[in-house]
């Protein structure tokens, strides 16, 4: 996941209530609930970044270690691009 | 939405018994004058402020447009909607009768074609088709459509009852107005920005019981609506007043069943999938969709949010919903 950069899809809405995350997706008309991470992961992610951006990202926002927020992130990735959430870009 | 109604159409003439002489409103138009009559007479009853820059413009056709648009359809009760991307503009097409709408991308305007038997029954008409039309061109003016009921109770604070149209909604309504609770509408009201806060405004109109509502509320009166097999009475009938914005401090999701009315908390998840739900509109395109979803997060935030049962022992409370929070 090195060389890669990733962003969210265009079309996603988040908002939140008291840690839940709740993330619209306009173009197939679905939503769906995500953790207060993976909430901070996409907002993030409305730009490009790195792998390696956002586990930093997670680090500065909370009191884990860095295998915790590598772990975290990887799966959280994982998901988002098997659901069309977020896409990798090469450079 | 459950926009539909059941039985004999409503001629043209019955309805214009309410609104002569014919009112008009500006940026509301029709090749039928009458119908513009209905469709004005009808706006200004909901004292609903109207879209800034609105363009409504409604023809009878002998021939209904057929729009090319290949986008998905979306069915919401009685009627399809293609929406969003690559066209941006809004196309709906009612199920009932040849009738179609195109709205803009952004501004409030919108261009309706009418069969003539879709413009046969006027009243079926504007609870249905215009009203989803009117729903689009409200949202392009910051109000946001949620299927709920709204009042404010005796202490002056704000309740808003949500859920499907056999859910309670209006029985409940009537009773709270029984109640001397002020009522905003029982089932069709618009989310605003009221500043920290989310409003909500209630389009006026008459609340509509089934048989079920009607003999539980044990109310003699009403307007019957033949058409829809439902007893419509205004709150002022019920001893009650109109509200028009209710800025809610207690949301309640309702359903009905069982012997005994229950309000138990609902955690954020829920609350924000629930809310979701009866505001569906958010989905169907970009056009202010970030601002609708953070209202209905912060309408969220700032209410106590319940899912509710509600059964016929609500009517021997005295103090309505109040006596079962907990």
């Amino acid at each position: 996941m090195n060389d890669a950069s990733y962003r969210r899809h265009p079309d996603l809405r988040l908002t939140s209530l008291e840690g839940e995350g709740v993330v619209l997706h306009l173009r197939e008309r679905r939503y769906f609930s995500v953790s207060e991470t993976g909430l901070v992961l996409l907002e993030a992610l409305k730009e490009a970044r790195s792998f390696e951006e956002l586990v930093e990202g997670l680090l500065s926002e909370y009191d884990v270690d860095r295998e915790t927020a590598v772990t975290t992130t990887r799966a959280f990735l994982d998901q988002c691009l098997a659901s069309a959430v977020v896409t990798e870009i090469r450079e | 939405m459950a926009l539909s109604s059941a039985g004999d159409p409503v001629p043209l003439e019955r309805v214009l018994h309410r609104c002569s002489p014919m009112p008009a409103i500006s940026g509301v138009a029709s090749n039928h004058p009458e119908l513009e009559g209905a469709i004005c007479a009808w706006l200004l009853e909901s004292r609903m402020p109207l879209p800034r820059g609105l363009d409504l413009r409604v023809d009878v056709v002998d021939e209904v447009p057929r729009f090319e648009d290949a986008r998905e359809i979306f069915p919401q009760s009685e009627v399809e909607i293609r929406a969003g991307e690559p066209l941006g503009w809004v196309h709906l097409t009612w199920r009932r009768a040849a009738a179609v709408a195109r709205i803009e991308a952004t501004a409030p305007h919108a261009q309706v074609f009418l069969s003539r038997e879709a413009a046969a029954d006027v009243d079926l008409l504007l609870r249905s088709f215009l009203l989803v039309t009117l729903i689009f061109l409200w949202k392009r003016d910051g109000r946001y459509h949620v299927h709920a009921g709204t009042a404010l109770d005796t202490r002056g604070r704000g309740w808003m009852l949500i859920g499907n149209s056999n859910s309670g909604k209006s029985t409940t309504t009537a009773l709270l107005a029984a109640r001397g609770w002020q009522v905003g509408t029982d089932d069709i009201a618009f989310l605003v920005d009221a500043g920290d806060r989310a409003g909500v405004l209630g389009f006026r109109s008459s609340i509509a019981l089934r048989s079920g509502g009607y003999d539980l509320l044990g109310k003699e009166g009403g307007l019957p609506l033949v058409a829809r097999r439902k007893t419509g009475f205004w709150p002022e009938e019920l001893g009650s007043s109109w509200v028009q914005t209710v800025v809610p401090e207690i949301v309640v999701f309702t359903s009905v069943g069982g012997e005994r009315t229950t309000l138990t908390p609902a955690a954020p998840a829920e609350v924000l999938h629930a809310l979701l739900r009866w505001s569906l509109w958010v989905m169907f395109e970009p056009t202010a969709a970030q601002e609708h979803l953070d209202l209905l997060s912060r309408l969220g935030r700032q209410a106590r949010c319940y899912r509710a049962t509600l059964a016929p022992d609500l009517f021997r409370a005295p103090g309505a919903l109040e006596d079962f929070l907990p």
